[in-house]
């Protein structure tokens, strides 16, 4: 897995969601990258169930089980500021038998569906975010494949992503920053998608 | 006259004399046959008649044998045909009137002149090119066996421990870059160059001289399903596939027979300003992409990075 970098796109003035993809996606087409195929994660929450809080009185924490279709075989579990587990696709099962332990917050789950474009050694994945049936937001993935350490690459990346997203190019993303030099894994990019949802759901909740 | 030198050019005063003596000879012919058509009219005896019919005759046979004498005395002195053609019997193909349709000697005439000139200047550069020795190898081109020097230059042939122990030096030499050696194949050397986490080389050497190379990922597979060092798939990305040709002209670029191990070092030096492949910009334009691949060309003399379509 190459160093990976995900972002979110604003909507455009007075655009849609959907108009604002097309012009990415039409700016990428541009620049010479080819269409290849669709991609979807899609991410569920969990909350622990209030019969194991015991007397601590501590708040609930939040687990998020996500699936990237990059890596089909895989489900990634994680907490927010904790580790992130790779386990196999059986793990949505052993979900169901641990119902005590954690409860299903169904109206939480929450994907991001879109296409896969390929340039030179670059993969970018531009996928609209929904939540239920509403469209919430545009996310932007920018992988380059060949390298694997963080932090080396980030200003070929911004160059890159500069290209074709002009001023909505992101800063550098917080988990490069407690990388140092040890090599990047999907499990990183995982927890750039849930800081993302996270940071999606957030701000719906101020124009509902 | 038949056994004497051979005439160049063609006798001409002798061909036209041979015409003309082929004109008696046919006349004489003629009149023998005329003489025997007509016979004797105006003798008064059969006996006067006969004998005169018979003397007629035999001055007429005398005469075409004096001519056939003659003709064939000059057809000697003619001699050959002039050798001058220069496609010989395929120059005959000028005597065909129909140049339009088929000009198969003019077009003949120019692919000869063409292979010609193709020869003398291929000489002219041979010549040029065996100034400058760029043989990687023992054999001489062109020499016969009996000639060929029975030793092969001694660089060629050297102890499998004197390569280790070079390669081990220069493993050495430089913290971020770690060689492996292994022979799966005979002598030759396989190296596997690992530089930082940035790439991976293949290197198959032939005693101290290096043969090939091969740059992937630090990601990607090296070696074959059956655990061995895979030194012919290429790279999967651009970028690796880019700087494996620019290693290939490296090492074509760094060449002194006398001494490969000054070579291989140098070769190692260039390989490992590569560590800062994706962090350096390029110096020429300042930026990190062109065309989506980052700096690949590494200055033999300088190191610094270029791109490839910005090197000079």
């Amino acid at each position: 897995m190459g160093v990976t970098c995900v972002s979110q796109m604003p909507v455009a003035e007075g655009k849609s969601v959907q108009q604002t993809v097309e012009i990415l996606t039409r700016k990428l087409e541009l620049l010479g990258a080819e269409k290849q195929g669709t991609f979807c994660v899609d991410c569920e929450t969990y909350h622990t169930a209030a019969s194991t809080m015991g007397n601590q009185g501590q708040a609930g924490k939040l687990m998020y089980v996500m699936h990237n279709s990059e890596y089909p075989l895989s489900c990634f579990a994680l907490f927010e500021n904790g580790p992130c587990l790779i386990a196999d696709a059986n793990f949505d099962i052993l979900m169901v038998k641990l119902k005590g332990f954690f409860q299903n917050a169904k109206a939480n789950k929450i994907e991001s569906r879109g296409t896969r474009y390929q340039y030179c050694d670059f993969l970018v994945k531009v996928g609209t975010v929904t939540m239920g049936p509403s469209a919430r937001g545009i996310s932007v993935e920018v992988e380059y494949c060949p390298c694997v350490v963080a932090n080396d690459c980030w200003n070929l990346l911004m160059e890159f992503m500069q290209s074709f997203m002009g001023n909505h190019t992101p800063g550098i993303p917080s988990v490069f920053g407690n990388k140092h030099d040890s090599i990047y894994s999907p499990a990183d990019s995982m927890v750039q998608y849930m800081e993302l949802f996270n940071k999606i759901r957030k701000q719906q909740q101020y124009f509902q | 006259m038949a056994d004497g030198v051979l005439s160049p050019g063609v006798n001409l005063e002798a061909f036209s004399q041979a015409i003309a003596a082929i004109q008696a000879l046919r006349s004489s012919v003629t009149r023998a046959f005329d003489c025997l058509k007509d016979g004797m009219r105006h003798r008064e005896t059969l006996e006067g008649r006969e004998k005169s019919f018979v003397s007629a005759f035999q001055d007429s046979l005398h005469s075409v044998s004096r001519d056939l004498g003659e003709l064939e005395r000059l057809s000697n002195l003619v001699g050959k045909p002039s050798e001058n053609h220069p496609l010989h019997n395929s120059g005959l193909l000028s005597l065909d009137p129909v140049q339009d349709k088929t000009p198969l000697y003019s077009q003949l005439l120019q692919a000869y002149k063409w292979s010609n000139k193709l020869q003398y200047h291929a000489g002219l550069a041979s010549g040029l090119l065996n100034q400058q020795s760029l043989k990687r190898s023992a054999n001489q081109m062109g020499v016969s066996a009996k000639r060929r020097p029975k030793a092969q230059p001694t660089t060629l042939v050297l102890p499998p421990q004197y390569v280790d122990d070079v390669i081990n030096r220069i493993d050495r030499m430089f913290p971020e870059m770690s060689i492996q050696l292994s022979r799966p194949n005979g002598t030759s050397a396989m190296l596997l160059v690992t530089l930082g986490k940035v790439l991976k080389v293949i290197v198959v050497m032939r005693s101290l001289f290096i043969d090939r190379t091969i740059v992937k990922g630090y990601n990607e597979n090296v070696y074959t399903e059956d655990g061995k060092l895979d030194i012919w798939s290429k790279s999967n990305y651009q970028v690796f596939q880019k700087v494996t040709d620019h290693a290939t002209t490296a090492l074509l670029h760094y060449q002194l027979p006398q001494m490969p191990d000054v070579v291989v070092r140098s070769f190692m030096t260039w390989l490992r300003s590569y560590i800062k492949l994706f962090q350096a910009p390029c110096q020429r334009c300042g930026k990190f992409l062109q065309d989506g691949l980052p700096p690949t060309w590494r200055d033999f003399r300088t190191l610094e990075a270029f791109h490839d379509t910005c090197r000079q």
